[in-house]
């Protein structure tokens, strides 16, 4: 099955049709997506200021990275749960949309950073921590975070802004007219 | 209102990519801002972080809380000047609007002082934890709601 197809079948579900016509479901989902983005976002904002050892100085990385690490993994779930819904109900927009493909880039990309930086930075803490400053690795992985943070909550933003063209959206129902 | 409508400044505020730049500063904005609150927030309810630990995160988030706090507010000026009138006369920004104020003047004022004590208990630590978070999310949930309202409500 082609991306295109997938993205049409999706949108097609009985679900996501339910979804995308209630005037509740919609900003219901998207507001706990916005919750989970602030509580999510200073918790990677004081994991890197740490790292780049900017704040926080009392408390040692391995602290700050392993209580933090519950937190983070219950606020992503949520996050990623219900921008699968936001997503899945509207496949058919969202798979014409730039800003979609570069927000799903910034992710793939955060990713690879965190497989990278896995062995030298956030499993090897208490050894930083025996650093007198952060060494070079962990201020590369903090910088890389936040600017990648930073890039997905605005092209999510931006996703909003971009209107398929008509042409595109005919082709999507199957439709021969073209626009006037 | 009607006269500020007229200002330079208005037309200036009607360029396309003007909305789009202050909503994407004043969504990271308030991640960070509201986020390093809800950190201390956390804290106090004992979630996964340590009650002591409190008095030590607000220290260390504080001046990042209030910077960017200071960018929400004024890329949420540059939205709301876009279109005075119809923020004004919509209800959940009114909402918005009256949980913020609520949310500061509680987070610098009873929310910072129990953080700061010591000697707080356990409940009325966490009782304050728990309005905290409630205030502010209400303020991004009534903030979200504007664009979801009919006009004229």
């Amino acid at each position: 099955m082609s991306l295109t197809s997938f993205a049409r079948w999706l949108a097609g579900r009985e679900w996501a049709q339910d979804f995308a016509a209630s005037s509740y479901f919609y900003p219901i989902v998207l507001g706990t997506h916005l919750v989970c983005i602030a509580v999510f976002g200073g918790m990677i904002l004081m994991t890197n200021l740490r790292l780049l050892g900017w704040s926080l100085r009392s408390e040692s990385i391995s602290d700050v990275v392993a209580r933090l690490r519950i937190w983070k993994r219950i606020g992503f779930t949520v996050m990623i749960s219900c921008g699968l819904l936001l997503a899945g109900s509207e496949a058919d927009k969202y798979y014409n949309n730039p800003f979609f493909w570069i927000k799903m880039t910034l992710l793939a990309l955060i990713g690879v950073h965190g497989l990278v930086f896995r062995r030298s930075v956030y499993r090897n803490t208490a050894e930083l921590d025996r650093a007198p400053s952060p060494p070079r690795q962990a201020r590369l992985a903090a910088s890389l975070s936040l600017i990648l943070w930073i890039g997905v909550v605005c092209f999510g933003r931006l996703i909003g802004y971009y209107e398929t063209p008509l042409l595109l959206l005919n082709a999507a129902a199957g439709s021969s007219l073209t626009p006037r | 209102m009607l006269f500020f409508e007229t200002t330079p400044l208005a037309a200036a505020l009607d360029a396309e990519w003007v909305f789009p730049t202050a909503e994407c500063f004043h969504i990271v904005g308030f991640g960070i801002a509201i986020g390093t609150i809800a950190l201390v927030d956390l804290s106090l309810l004992g979630a996964g972080l340590q009650r002591k630990a409190a008095a030590r995160l607000l220290k260390a988030t504080e001046p990042w809380t209030l910077i960017a706090l200071a960018v929400v507010l004024l890329a949420g000026m540059v939205l709301f000047l876009t279109d005075p009138r119809e923020y004004f006369l919509n209800l959940p920004f009114r909402f918005k609007i009256v949980c913020l104020l609520l949310a500061i003047i509680f987070n610098y004022t009873i929310h910072r002082r129990v953080v700061l004590s010591e000697r707080a208990p356990a409940a009325v630590s966490g009782l304050v934890g728990a309005v905290s978070l409630m205030l502010w999310s209400a303020v991004v949930v009534g903030g979200l709601f504007i664009a979801f309202f009919p006009k004229g409500f």
